[in-house]
């Protein structure tokens, strides 16, 4: 494995990767247009934020849908595994180097290879925002669409309440991993390496 | 003076729909259990015809039950209405006193604004600039809306689910059935479909569950004033989500105007009032918890600016220290 570069992301890794992308700024400015909805405020009008949230949430639910069967079939889904031995060492190593290491211009200690895409905290966190909270905010937001099936009443609320709030705190949980995700982003090789991998599929190698 | 005598019913009964300061014009007069056990007596007389008993064992052999049928009224629903205090005659009075009732009773008939007349007098002029009003002027009485035989005043009911029930009920039976449009309708005028026009509003249908239709189609009015009844059509009824969905919710001033001195911010809920009821995208927020996760986002932005700047800084120094 000589060259600088290697092919390493499938096309329908790519497109999924770039429509979830898209439909999760699309639901978090609109969801922030409903949620912080105020007359002095400079938001997404609010029946065009709740159609266009509506259209967005549904066809997220089309995309992970697409996402979870995908990564079985093709055995993707390997990647978000951590794999021993040394994971809380390579954990830790992971993070020093996002604190310290990388100010003083040393190497990433993950090596970035066909079988292993992720270091350990990506795995993780990618996995843990995946599989854990994707489908709570997907299913609480379906609740949320079709509020027949939330209970009616809850400790004298609407029953709608815990819906909305466990919907509310994972999709903020969703935003702010995007927040760090799309930073994390500009750390490969060059800042523009890593996007220009998601666009390609060719990973630049340090 | 016909015209006249029917709006004087129409004001009357719209009064229903006003909040607690439009209730009686007129107290009404203690009434002890032996003197409401009389008036119900007598009412039973009147409920022995007028209700589907009357239909199935009629008590005359002579009762034309064709036009009957057309004048029944359910006792249980009656005695559960503001006037259930009342005797039928009290309204329904000379000419019922025997059967057959006299040709001109109909007529006789007392009108709302006898009792309620200071609430006609300013539901009046309200009502004049009505929607209903402009197109509908002679036929439209309070009667059109408040069936004096059922209605009971919002604060009365309490419960925001019976009020939207109850007023919905109005407002939809004509304007969600073709039937009862056409017969107030002028000519020529088809029914709009409700949910066409409705169409720009999300979830049009469980907004009607939730909320009344007067929230949007009256204009805003002061917190200690009744519901206003000068129903706007769709050119000037409130299209803004945010006038409810927002942490100032005009439903405080509207459905729930009644229920705000019980806003208490219940585990920390901005109209808490509101979220015992429905869940309210934007009104019904939890403070604290937006607070948090704002500055939860803010940490997130500086943190992330910070670390970019020291990679930037600690590049330029290695890039100094490689000339060097």
């Amino acid at each position: 494995m000589s060259a600088d570069r290697e092919y390493l992301i499938s096309p329908w890794i790519r497109v999924w990767h770039w429509t979830n992308a898209l439909l999760i700024l699309i639901l978090g400015v609109t969801g922030i247009s409903v949620h912080f909805a105020d007359p002095a405020l400079m938001l997404v009008e609010f029946s065009l934020a709740v159609r266009l949230h509506n259209i967005a949430g549904v066809t997220l639910v089309a995309a992970y849908l697409f996402f979870v069967v995908a990564n079985i079939v093709s055995g993707n889904w390997w990647q978000f595994v951590p794999k021993p031995p040394g994971i809380l060492q390579r954990l830790i190593a992971q993070g020093r180097w996002y604190s310290f290491g990388i100010f003083r211009g040393e190497p990433s200690p993950h090596l970035v290879t066909k079988e292993q895409h992720f270091n350990v905290l990506q795995a993780l966190t990618y996995w843990n925002v995946m599989y854990l909270l994707m489908p709570t905010v997907i299913i609480s937001g379906l609740v949320y669409l079709y509020p027949e099936f939330a209970p009616d009443k809850l400790f004298g609320f609407d029953g709608l309440l815990p819906i909305a709030m466990l919907h509310y705190l994972t999709a903020a949980a969703i935003l702010l991993f995007m927040l760090s995700h799309i930073y994390l982003g500009t750390t490969g090789k060059t800042v523009g390496a890593m996007f220009r991998t998601m666009f390609t599929g060719w990973h630049e190698h340090e | 003076m016909k015209r006249l005598g029917r709006f004087l019913i129409a004001s009357l009964v719209l009064s229903a729909l006003a909040a607690p300061a439009a209730a009686q014009d007129k107290p009404a007069a203690l009434i002890s259990p032996e003197q409401l056990a009389r008036i119900r007596a007598g009412n039973d007389e009147c409920f022995a015809c007028h209700s589907p008993a009357g239909i199935t064992h009629p008590t005359k052999p002579d009762l034309d039950l064709k036009r009957l049928r057309g004048l029944l009224r359910d006792a249980d629903a009656f005695y559960g209405s503001d006037h259930q205090r009342l005797s039928c005659t009290k309204c329904h009075n000379e000419g019922y006193d025997e059967h057959p009732h006299a040709a001109d009773a109909r007529e006789m008939t007392s009108t709302c604004a006898d009792c309620h007349d200071k609430t006609a007098s300013a539901v009046g002029k309200q009502f004049d600039q009505s929607v209903h009003a402009r197109n509908l002027a002679d036929t439209f009485t309070c009667t059109t809306c408040h069936d004096p035989h059922l209605m009971r005043l919002a604060a009365k009911l309490a419960d925001p689910h019976k009020i939207v029930a109850q007023d919905n009920r109005v407002c939809l039976g004509c304007h969600d059935s073709d039937e009862t449009f056409a017969k107030f309708a002028p000519e020529k005028k088809t029914r709009p479909l409700i949910d066409e026009i409705h169409d720009w509003l999300p979830n049009a249908r469980a907004h009607w569950q939730a909320v009344r239709c007067v929230e949007c189609h009256t204009p805003a009015v002061a917190t200690n004033e009744p519901i206003s009844h000068q129903i706007l059509d769709k050119n000037k009824a409130e299209k803004k989500c945010v006038s409810c969905h927002s942490a100032d919710s005009s439903l405080k001033t509207r459905l729930y105007r009644h229920l705000v001195s019980e806003e208490h911010q219940r585990l920390g809920f901005a109209n808490s009032v509101i979220l015992a009821n429905s869940y309210v995208v934007g009104a019904t927020r939890h403070v604290l918890i937006d607070t948090l996760l704002m500055i939860a986002f803010g940490a997130m932005l500086v943190g992330l600016l910070a670390h970019g700047i020291g990679r930037i800084v600690a590049r330029l120094r290695q890039r100094k220290n490689n000339e060097r």
